[in-house]
């Protein structure tokens, strides 16, 4: 196995088991107490300007209508057009956009290189400077890597010269931002000194993917290979796994609305959750370590109050 | 001029800079004449030298809790314990199930990329200061969590999100700087990562409750502890405000010709009708106009005398979970014990909240509660009662409540009721669930300790008189057309008419305020005398 092998796979597997681990835990998390911010998306014919159930006249008695459509086209144009930042931050727009299309579109042609591979697209069996699919894997990578690179170098001078993030920024702010920079940086020049870097690339990935040997790549691809795989390696441990952490963020938080409904599954887990022990010290809670959060919470105040301080 | 040094994160531990942030009156957010000229507004009141030498003013010369001086290094290490302990407790799942996935969330996965920055009202009024920054109180806090509870090589979390030194002076500044953010969430309404700032005022305020037992006295102390000792966050005993709402009703049917009669402890009415308390003080024609609607609508109601009973006021919804339950857990069980089918939560936006949609996730939803806004809509609507829209026919605007309509999503009832009962109305903009707070929101409406007031006048409260101004800007300027700010929350209320009074703005451009209620019952046919009077208010 090649050492480059080697990294792939190593950054690969810390990658899947930690962004795995971490959406676990985030989603076996307690149920937490309703803390929505409106609009909710799926509220149905009310979304559009906030509003939402509670609005009805003993809502109980009505049917809780979810708007499913309307959920995944609030989450399409927050995932694809970022309108948030549209909205209320329109300067990052104009980097943080380009940099995450370029992350789209990096991400959708190595998709589209593994499906290539399971249809048996090969340089073996494929003229790459002439078929089409290639060829639009070309225009993909292309457009990432350009893309890419102005969306870190717009988020990068953003982050020197705005002083509101300069103040907010960490040495690894500037990592980051190098670090997928530098990435876009090299697919770019393995793209314009290689007649065939799309076949390289299936050749890497056929190699990765079948165990067998590597075949020729030029010190560009190798450099960019290694810092893929160390990426890949790395994101886990930082913010940027809100990639993932959003749909927690959104639906789990921002958009919970559900009631507490008798036998519902939430009731289930709140039953379990009562019953912690609570080990809180300011006195008027009354812990001792071993009564449940239920217990206090209907349990008299304890009379004798601590004054502040 | 040379700029002034922005405050950094690591400044918050550093008692060499003293204060940590200078505030006072500014135009950053300018209003129109005559409220344009600072010299003609009273600054910030200075504190004396007592109160300097027993208190901590060092965040910014304000002070909202007061955090007692340390009088040995003993006690200055003590607090820092305490405060560990707290922080861990704060990341266990045991001692915070109730928010700790959303607290996760934001402590780990903010860009830092300021989008929520703009959308405070605070940060905006300040002028920019760095410390009302939604950011900066939660950065501190992020690299707390990541230096004490997150486990980890230190050098990579240094790397990952800087360092802070934990002492003292972080934790004094940063028990104040908890209580200089409303709660609104704003600004995390406009996070694209869904990061909730506001959220972190939330837990640090339940750290320092729950741990270290200090809160602001107005909450706590005179807030949750009073209100489940003696009945009511007012101080009211159950004789005390069945007096008071005897004299209400005889006082109103006397000035409206017409029989006002709340009702006691009725077993089996239908509902429980729960006042925020102040009301019944301050703003006593908010319950009577209830009273009469209610009754117009054939519907069989009851106020309870019982402690607790008779306040729907939920101090802990902004600093402690279990002062929050255990007020929320009297509420519903004295409903259950009247046999009566739901609760009626008067015009209150954290009470609706804290009932309707927190405390409901906590012991489940077999008491019913039903909003004000919705209530009120149903009975206009209805066609029980017969209105006379031309009975309102001065200008009105809304204020939005972040409780009832940022965070439950109540928008249009009440703007269907106004736009067919007020035909002067105008919204203010923005409006709906992108409103600004009054500046009183999270308990501010009832703190004035020291110079806090001030605060409140000229930072967080500046916003919403701006865009009240702006709503009427079409209108006479002068006192001569009265102008109707319509509040539906008891503690959006306060904080109004103490911007109005601040600023003099009765006088001046003849602005009023009330409840939706009140224009309601105004519009009555059946009342001979006009409900709403101005000369009165």
């Amino acid at each position: 196995m090649e050492f480059l092998h080697f990294a792939f796979y190593f950054g690969l597997v810390i990658f899947l088991i930690l962004v795995i681990s971490k959406a676990i835990k985030i989603a076996t998390a307690p149920v937490h107490l309703r803390w929505e911010l409106y609009p909710v998306a799926h509220e149905k014919g009310k979304a559009h300007y906030g509003g939402s159930y509670l609005e009805e006249f003993e809502w109980w008695t009505k049917p809780l209508k979810k708007d499913l459509l309307g959920e995944l086209w609030t989450m399409f144009q927050e995932i694809v057009l970022l309108k948030g930042v549209w909205e209320h931050n329109r300067s990052l727009w104009f980097g943080s956009a380009p940099f995450h299309y370029a992350l789209y579109l990096y991400i959708a042609s190595t998709l589209l290189i593994f499906l290539g591979l399971i249809f048996g697209v090969t340089p073996d069996n494929v003229d790459f400077q002439t078929s089409w699919f290639p060829q639009f894997l070309n225009i993909l990578l292309w457009l990432a890597s350009i893309l890419g690179i102005i969306g870190a170098i717009v988020l990068l001078f953003k982050r020197i010269f705005d002083e509101n993030l300069r103040l907010y920024s960490n040495p690894s702010h500037y990592f980051n931002i190098l670090l997928i920079g530098m990435l876009y940086v090299t697919s770019l020049v393995w793209l314009l000194n290689s007649e065939n870097a799309i076949g390289e690339f299936f050749g890497f990935y056929k190699s990765a993917f079948t165990f067998s040997s590597l075949p020729e790549i030029p010190v560009i691809g190798y450099i960019h290979l290694y810092l893929l795989s160390f990426f890949l390696f790395y994101l886990p441990f930082t913010h940027m796994t809100h990639f993932f952490m959003k749909y927690f963020t959104y639906h789990k938080v921002r958009w919970d609305d559900e009631p507490n409904f008798p036998n519902s599954k939430i009731r289930k887990r709140l039953m379990e959750q009562l019953n912690f022990p609570v080990q809180w010290s300011a006195p008027h809670i009354g812990a001792d370590g071993r009564k449940t959060w239920v217990v206090i919470a209907t349990s008299p105040l304890p009379i004798k109050e601590n004054k502040n301080g | 001029m040379a700029e002034k040094r922005k405050v950094r994160i690591s400044d918050i531990s550093n008692p060499n800079i003293y204060p940590l942030a200078e505030v006072g009156p500014n135009n950053t957010i300018e209003l129109p004449p005559p409220y344009d000229k600072l010299e003609n507004l009273p600054g910030f009141k200075k504190l004396s030298e007592s109160a300097r030498q027993a208190v901590d003013d060092s965040l910014d010369g304000v002070v909202a809790v007061g955090v007692p001086k340390p009088k040995t290094p003993e006690e200055e290490q003590e607090l820092v314990e305490k405060f560990i302990s707290g922080l861990i407790k704060l990341f266990s799942k045991e001692n915070n199930w109730t928010f700790l996935q959303p607290l996760l969330l934001t402590m780990e996965h903010c860009a830092k990329c300021q989008t929520c920055a703009e959308e405070c009202p605070i940060f905006e009024a300040s002028g920019y200061e760095e410390i009302y920054r939604p950011t900066y109180r939660a950065e501190v806090l992020r690299r707390l969590y990541f230096k004490y509870v997150k486990p980890g090589s230190p050098l990579l979390k240094k790397f990952q999100v800087g360092d802070i030194e934990l002492n003292w002076t972080l934790i004094s500044r940063l028990i104040e700087l908890s209580y200089r953010c409303t709660i609104c969430r704003r600004c995390a309404q406009a996070c694209p990562i869904g990061i909730d700032n506001g959220l972190i005022t939330h837990e640090l305020r339940k750290l320092f409750s729950q741990e270290l037992g200090i809160a602001a006295k107005e909450l706590h102390e005179k807030g949750t502890v009073q209100q489940l000792l003696v009945g009511s966050s007012t101080g009211m005993t159950p004789e005390v405000v069945k007096d008071n709402v005897s004299f209400i009703d005889e006082d109103l049917s006397e000035r409206l010709g017409i029989k006002v009669e709340s009702k006691w402890d009725v077993p089996n009415a239908d509902y429980l009708l729960i006042h925020n308390a102040g009301e019944f003080l301050s703003w006593p024609e908010n319950p009577a106009a209830f009273a009469i609607l209610l009754d117009a609508a054939g519907i069989k109601w009851t106020y309870s005398s019982e402690l607790v009973g008779y306040d729907g006021v939920n101090y802990g919804v902004w600093y402690d979970d279990f002062q929050l339950a255990r007020v929320a857990q009297k509420h519903f069980e004295i409903a259950k014990k009247l046999g009566v089918k739901g609760i009626i939560m008067g015009e209150c936006g954290h009470e609706s909240k804290s009932m309707g949609i927190i405390a409901e996730r906590i012991f489940g939803n077999e008491i019913k509660t039903i909003n004000a806004m919705t209530l009120v809509e149903q009975i206009v609507f209805s066609g029980k009662i017969k209105f006379d829209p031309e009975r309102n026919n001065f200008p009105v605007t809304l204020h939005d409540p972040c409780n009832i309509v940022r965070l439950m999503g109540i928008v249009e009832p009440q703007r269907r009721v106004l736009r067919y009962l007020a035909p002067k109305f105008r919204e203010m903009e923005p409006h709906g669930v992108e409103n600004y707070c009054c500046g009183g929101g999270s308990g501010f409406a009832v703190m004035t300790p020291y110079n806090f007031l001030d605060w409140r006048m000229h930072i967080s409260g500046r916003k919403k008189f701006k865009q009240i101004l702006d709503a009427f800007k079409d209108e006479p300027p002068g006192p001569e057309v009265p102008k109707y700010v319509c509040a539906p929350c008891s503690n959006c209320k306060g904080q109004i008419r103490d911007i109005l009074d601040y600023y003099g703005a009765k006088e001046k451009s003849g602005i009023y305020y009330g409840g939706l209620v009140e224009l309601v019952v105004n519009a009555m046919v059946d009342l001979k005398e006009p409900f709403i009077d101005f000369s009165m208010m």
